[in-house]
C-alpha cells in the first residue's frame, strides 16, 4: 500500500513538475526563513547558558530614581565587593570584573635588530580575580588559570591573540606592554571565548593591574563605572529579596544621595543579562525578548503564508486528482486511506522543501552572520535541536498544508469525482480559501507597512538635523590624560590646507560616553534637581562642529573650568526664559569645588541617539579630560587630510597606534540595531510577497480551471478578453481590500508602539497605508492577470468541450 | 443476487426537484447477464450507481446478497463493494500515474491480499485479458481497447460475484467493442453476474435479459433466453 502511495506521489509530482516546483520553492522559502530565524533566536537564547552555576549566578546592578526619571546601571562602586562579602558571606564566590575596551600593545623584539611590534586591539579585555574561574566555567585547555593570574601583571592570552602577537612562537613567558602603562607577563594560552557570552575577552588579566589602566577609578562609594561589575553565586534556595534588602541596608550608610533621589542595588540573574536592555553588558549587545519573539512570529507567519500557498495550490490540483479519488473509492478505499495517501504526498513535498531549505540556509547563513555580526553555524546533523526543529516543522507544515486538501480530496463523492464534477470552490458565503487568501494578504500588507515605517524612521535618523555638523569630521582618540602632547602640536595639525579646524574635547557632540554632575545655579543654597551633562572642550569646539551661539560668546582658552557655556535645555530647567539674563550668572559644580560664570548660550544639539531627549549641557575647558582630537576636514581631500593627521598624531604619541572614526559613522552606530531591523523587515517582506504571489498564481489557475466553461459561455456571448480578466480581478480586489482593513490598524498599533521608544520620531502618515495597499493590489492584480489572460485568450469551443 | 423494491431516486437542488427513478422493481439472479437500455437521461446510470453501492436511493428497498443496503453505513458499503462488486466504465477510469500492472493490482491492495498471491493473480488476469505484454506501460500509452481490457482485468481481479458495466464499449470502435463484449460474455459464462448499461443494441444482444428504462421507470423487459438458474 505504502509503495503504491509513494509511486503515485512521485509520479504525480513529476508529471505536474510546474506545480511541484511552485509548491516546493514556496515552502522552501518559508521554511528557510523560519530555519534562519530559529538559528538566530536559539543563538541569542543560548547566551551565558554554558556555565554549570548559570542558574545561581547574579550581577549587582543599581536602579536610581530622581525627578528626571529612572536610571539603570550595571556598574558598582569599588568598596561594594568587600561590603557584599562581609554582609552576605554565604553568597560565594563573588568577584569583581573590570572590562577595558581594547588598547594598544607593544611587544619587544626578540632579537637585537628587530623592531618593536605595536598592535591596536578593539576586542575587550577582562581583568579578573581567581574567583572568576570558580564562578564561571571558562575553557582553559588544561591551564591552571587561577594560579596563572594570581600575581600582579600577569595575563592569559586567547589562542587567536597569542598567534597574532607571537606568531610561530610559544607565547608563555613573553611580555607585552599595554597602553604604555603596564607590562604584562604571559602565563598561559587559553582557547578563544565562546561567541555566546556577555563576558567576551581576548585576554584575561589579573584584576589588580586594572587599577593602573583605569586611572579614574577610586575607592569612593560615590564613583561607579559600568566597566566594573560584580558577579556572585547565590546558595541553593537562598532568598534573593532578603539578601538584597540586607545589602541595601548596609550600603545606604556609605552612599551619598541627592534630595528626592532613590537608589537600590538589585541582583540580576545571569540568564537575564542578555535580554534586559536597561543595563549595559560587556558584550555591548542586548536583545530584548520582544524582538526575539517578534522575529519568531515573523518566521511563523512566513511558514503560514507558504502553507496557505500549498493549500491553494493543492486544492487547485484537486480537480486533476478527482478521477483517481473516484476510482479508488469505487475500488473500496476508505476515507482514512485516502487522507493518509494525500497527507503522505504533502509530507513528501514538505520533505523536499525542508531539504532544499537546509541547502538555502547554508548558503544564506554567511550573509546573515555578516548582517547581524554573529557567528552562527547550521550543523544540521550534529545538533539534535536543529534536527528536531526541522522534524517538527516537517510534521506541522505537512499537517497544516496537507490536512485541508486531503479532507477535500478524500471527501469527493465517487460518482461525481469520476465525472470530474466536483464542486470545491463554489460554496455560499466565505469559503475557507477566501479566508486563507485574506490572511495571506493581511500578513503581506502588514509587513509592507512595517517595512515602510521602519525605513522612514531610519531615514529620519540618517538625515535629521542634529544641531551640529557630522560630515567630514574625523575623531581621533588620544591616550588618557595625555592630550597636552598633541595639543602642543596644534598649529602643525592645522598646517595642512585640507584641515579646516581642530578641537580637543572629552567627546564629540554625540557620543556614547558622558560626564554628569549635580549643580547649584545662581542661588547656591539649593542643589538643582537635575544632573548636568558636562561637555569639556576647548574654545574651538563650536567652530569645528558648527554649533550656533544664541547669546553671549564662547569661552576663552584655559586649562581648568572657569567660564561656562550652557544650552537652551539648561535654561529651561533652571527656569530662565531670556538667554541674555543667564549671562553672568554663577554655577557651582563638582561638590562646590568649581565655580564659574555663564558667558554664552548655545542652541540645543543631540547628545546621543534620537531615542534620548536632549539633556541640559554645560561646557567648559578642562585639559585633563580631553579624550578626543576632532578635525573638520575637506571632504574631497580626505585622504591627504587623514595622512597628515596620522603623521602629526604619531609624532605626539610615537608609542601608540593611531585610530580614527568619521563622526557620521559614530552617529550611525547609535542606530545599528534599528538598521538591522529595517533590513530584516525588507528581506522578510519581499519573501512574504514572493511566496504570496506563488500562491496567488496557483489559486487563480485553480479558478481558471474551474470556470473554464463559464469563460467559454461568456466569450461565445461576446465578452472581451479585458472583461474576462476583470471578472477574475474583481474577486481578488475585494480580498485585498478586506485584508487591508485588517492589516492597516494592526500594523498601525504595533508600529506606533515601536516608535514610542524614540523621543524624536516620524509621524505615521496615511500615505504609508495607501502605498502598501496599492502595492499589494498591484502585485496581486499582476499575478492574477497572467493566469486570467490565459483563460480569456483561450478558444471558447475548447472551453465548452470540457463539460 | 440483487433485488430492488419500489426504488425511488430524487435529486433536489434549491428550487427544482428531479425524479431520476420511479418505483423501480428489478431482480437480478446469480449468473445472469442483464442489459439496461433507454434514452439519455432515463436513469440508467443512476440505477447502476445505486446497485453498485455508490449512491443511495431516496426511498424503497435494495437487497444485495440478501442484505438490506439502506441500513448500511458508508464503511460497510465500501466493504461490500470491494469484496463483491467490480466496475467497468465507458471512460475506463484507469489511474494515469499507475502502470497497467499497478492499476490491476490496486483492488487487491485494498483487500489486503499478500504480495505473492497478488502477483500471481495479477499475472493471471493480465494473461486472461491478453494484455500481459503491456504490463509496464502507462494507460496513455495504450489504445482504447487495451485500456478497457485493463479496466476489466482490474474489475475482475478481486473475483467479484457482480460486475457492473456502464457503456463499456461507448468509447471504442466496433472491432474493439466486440472484443470487450466477448470478454464480458466469457466472464459471465464462468459464473460472474453482469449488469450492463448500454445504448448499443448489438452489445445488448450479449445479455440474457434487456430491461428498458424510460423517464425513470421500467417500461419493458425482454428475456432473450431463460436464466441459468
Amino acid at each position: 500500500m505504502l509503495k503504491n502511495y509513494f509511486l503515485v506521489a512521485v509520479r504525480t509530482l513529476r508529471r505536474h513538475l510546474g506545480y511541484t516546483m511552485l509548491n516546493v520553492v514556496g515552502l522552501a522559502l518559508g521554511i528557510t526563513c523560519s530555519l534562519l530565524i530559529f538559528l538566530v533566536v536559539r543563538h541569542e537564547l543560548s547566551f551565558n547558558a554554558n556555565h554549570s552555576k548559570a542558574d545561581r549566578i547574579y550581577r549587582i546592578n543599581v536602579d536610581k530614581m530622581d525627578q528626571t526619571g529612572p536610571t539603570h546601571s550595571s556598574g558598582t562602586p569599588s568598596p561594594m565587593l568587600a561590603t557584599f562579602k562581609t554582609t552576605l558571606p554565604e553568597f560565594t564566590p563573588a568577584t569583581h570584573i573590570y572590562r577595558e575596551e581594547g588598547g594598544t600593545f607593544a611587544i619587544e623584539p626578540t632579537t637585537a635588530q628587530g623592531a618593536v611590534k605595536r598592535f591596536r586591539e578593539e576586542e575587550p579585555l577582562l581583568f579578573v580575580e581567581p574567583a572568576f574561574f570558580e564562578l564561571f566555567d571558562i575553557e582553559t585547555d588544561g591551564v591552571n588559570a587561577k594560579e596563572a593570574i594570581k600575581d600582579l601583571n600577569t595575563v592569559l592570552l586567547t589562542k587567536s591573540i597569542a598567534e597574532k602577537f607571537f606568531p610561530e612562537q610559544n607565547a608563555v613567558g613573553k611580555t607585552l606592554r599595554m597602553n604604555n602603562l603596564i607590562t604584562l607577563k604571559v602565563t598561559g594560552v587559553i582557547p578563544d571565548a565562546p561567541t555566546t557570552t556577555d563576558l567576551p575577552y581576548s585576554m584575561l588579566v589579573d584584576y589588580e593591574s586594572s587599577k593602573k589602566i583605569n586611572t579614574f577609578m577610586n575607592d569612593s562609594w560615590n564613583s561607579t563605572s559600568s566597566n566594573q561589575q560584580i558577579y556572585f553565586a547565590a546558595p541553593e534556595g537562598a532568598s534573593l529579596k532578603q539578601a538584597e534588602d540586607r545589602l541595601n541596608e548596609v550600603a545606604a550608610k556609605y552612599r551619598a544621595r541627592a534630595p528626592g533621589e532613590k537608589e537600590r542595588f538589585v541582583f540580576q540573574p545571569l540568564s537575564e543579562l542578555h535580554f534586559d536592555e536597561r543595563y549595559s553588558t560587556f558584550s555591548d549587545r542586548t536583545v530584548s525578548k520582544t524582538i526575539l519573539w517578534g522575529l519568531a512570529l515573523i518566521g511563523m507567519f512566513l511558514v503560514l503564508v507558504a502553507s496557505i500557498n500549498f493549500v491553494n495550490l493543492a486544492t487547485a490540483q484537486a480537480l486533476r486528482r478527482a478521477k483517481e479519488v473516484g476510482m479508488r473509492k469505487v475500488l473500496g478505499a476508505s476515507k482514512t486511506q485516502l487522507m493518509t495517501q494525500f497527507l503522505g504526498e504533502t509530507g513528501l513535498i514538505t520533505l523536499l522543501a525542508v531539504l532544499l531549505s537546509v541547502v538555502l540556509a547554508e548558503l544564506l547563513l554567511p550573509y546573515l552572520n555578516q548582517l547581524l555580526e554573529v557567528e552562527i553555524k547550521l550543523y544540521v546533523l550534529q545538533r539534535p535541536d536543529v534536527l528536531l526543529f526541522l522534524v517538527i516543522l516537517l510534521v506541522t507544515v505537512t499537517f497544516f498544508a496537507g490536512f485541508y486538501p486531503a479532507l477535500v480530496l478524500s471527501g469527493f463523492q465517487p460518482i461525481s469525482a469520476l465525472k470530474s464534477k466536483v464542486a470545491t470552490a463554489r460554496t455560499a458565503g466565505l469559503s475557507l480559501r477566501q479566508v486563507l487568501v485574506v490572511l495571506q494578504f493581511t500578513i503581506c500588507q502588514a509587513l509592507i507597512i512595517c517595512t515602510i515605517i521602519v525605513h522612514n524612521q531610519m531615514e529620519y535618523f540618517r538625515t535629521a538635523e542634529l544641531g551640529f555638523d557630522k560630515e567630514a569630521i574625523v575623531t581621533m582618540p588620544m591616550p588618557a590624560g595625555r592630550a597636552s602632547e598633541l595639543m602642543a602640536l596644534r598649529s602643525e595639525l592645522e598646517a595642512h590646507p585640507a584641515i579646516k579646524s581642530t578641537s580637543f574635547a572629552l567627546t564629540p557632540p554625540s557620543y556614547n560616553m558622558d560626564m554628569k554632575m549635580s549643580l547649584r545655579y545662581d542661588d547656591f543654597s539649593i542643589v538643582r534637581n537635575f544632573d548636568v551633562n558636562v561637555k569639556v572642550a576647548d574654545e574651538h569646539y563650536l567652530k569645528t562642529f558648527n554649533i550656533p551661539l544664541i547669546a553671549g560668546r564662547m569661552y576663552e582658552k584655559g586649562d581648568t573650568l572657569r567660564d561656562f557655556v550652557v544650552n537652551e535645555t539648561f535654561l529651561k530647567r533652571v527656569g530662565e526664559t531670556n538667554p541674555q539674563n543667564a549671562l553672568g550668572k554663577k554655577i557651582q559644580i563638582n561638590g562646590g569645588q568649581t565655580v564659574g560664570t555663564i558667558v554664552g548660550v548655545i542652541k540645543d544639539f543631540h547628545l546621543t541617539s534620537l531615542r534620548e531627549e536632549i539633556e541640559p549641557v554645560l561646557m567648559g575647558t578642562f585639559t585633563r579630560f580631553y579624550f578626543f582630537a576632532n578635525a573638520k576636514i575637506e571632504a574631497k581631500n580626505s585622504k591627504a587630510a587623514l595622512a597628515h593627521l596620522q603623521k602629526v598624531w604619531s609624532t605626539a604619541y610615537p608609542d601608540d597606534v593611531f585610530d580614527y572614526e568619521f563622526l557620521d559613522d559614530t552617529v550611525a552606530r547609535f542606530y545599528e540595531e534599528e538598521a538591522r531591523q529595517s533590513y530584516l523587515f525588507k528581506v522578510f517582506s519581499v519573501i512574504a510577497i514572493l511566496i504570496g504571489c506563488l500562491g496567488l498564481y496557483g489559486l487563480v489557475s485553480f479558478m481558471v480551471t474551474q470556470r473554464t466553461k463559464e469563460v467559454g459561455v461568456r466569450k461565445v456571448l461576446g465578452a472581451s478578453s479585458a472583461s474576462i480578466v476583470g471578472l477574475f480581478s474583481k474577486d481578488f480586489t475585494k480580498l485585498v481590500l478586506v485584508a487591508f482593513v485588517i492589516a492597516a490598524p494592526v500594523s498601525y498599533y504595533f508600529m506606533e508602539k515601536w516608535l514610542q521608544d524614540f523621543t524624536y520620531r516620524i509621524d505615521i502618515s496615511y500615505w504609508v497605508f495607501l502605498a502598501a495597499g496599492a502595492l499589494t493590489l498591484l502585485i496581486a492584480l499582476a499575478t492574477v492577470s497572467v493566469q486570467a489572460l490565459r483563460a480569456a485568450l483561450s478558444n471558447p469551443v475548447h472551453a465548452l468541450k470540457t463539460e | 443476487m440483487l433485488r430492488t423494491v419500489n426504488l425511488q431516486k430524487k435529486y433536489t437542488t434549491d428550487e427544482v426537484e428531479t425524479t431520476a427513478l420511479v418505483n423501480v422493481n428489478l431482480h437480478v439472479r446469480k449468473g445472469e447477464f442483464v442489459a439496461i437500455m433507454g434514452p439519455s437521461g432515463c436513469g440508467k446510470s443512476t440505477l447502476l450507481n445505486i446497485i453498485g453501492l455508490l449512491d443511495n436511493p431516496s426511498s424503497g428497498e435494495f437487497y444485495f446478497l440478501d442484505q438490506e443496503i439502506s441500513k448500511c453505513n458508508e464503511r460497510q458499503r465500501a466493504n461490500l463493494r470491494k469484496k463483491h462488486i467490480g466496475f467497468v466504465f465507458q471512460s475506463f477510469n484507469l489511474i494515469d500515474e499507475l502502470t497497467v500492472y499497478e492499476n490491476v493490482e490496486l483492488p487487491l491492495i485494498y483487500l489486503k491480499i499478500g504480495n505473492a498471491e497478488r502477483k500471481q493473480r495479477v499475472e493471471q488476469a493480465l494473461e486472461q485479458m491478453q494484455i500481459a505484454h503491456r504490463r509496464n506501460h502507462f494507460p496513455q500509452q495504450l489504445s482504447g481497447g487495451q485500456q478497457q481490457r485493463v479496466a476489466i482485468a482490474r474489475a475482475v481481479i478481486s473475483k467479484p460475484e457482480l460486475l457492473l458495466a456502464d457503456e463499456p464499449t461507448g468509447n471504442l470502435d466496433s472491432a474493439h467493442g466486440q472484443e470487450v463484449m466477448q470478454l464480458l460474455s466469457g466472464l459471465n459464462e464462468q459464473g460472474t453476474t453482469i449488469v450492463m448499461v448500454t445504448h448499443s443494441p448489438s452489445d445488448a444482444d450479449y445479455a440474457h435479459r434487456i430491461v428498458n428504462l424510460f423517464d425513470g421507470q421500467i417500461i419493458s423487459e425482454n428475456v432473450k433466453e431463460l436464466a441459468i438458474l
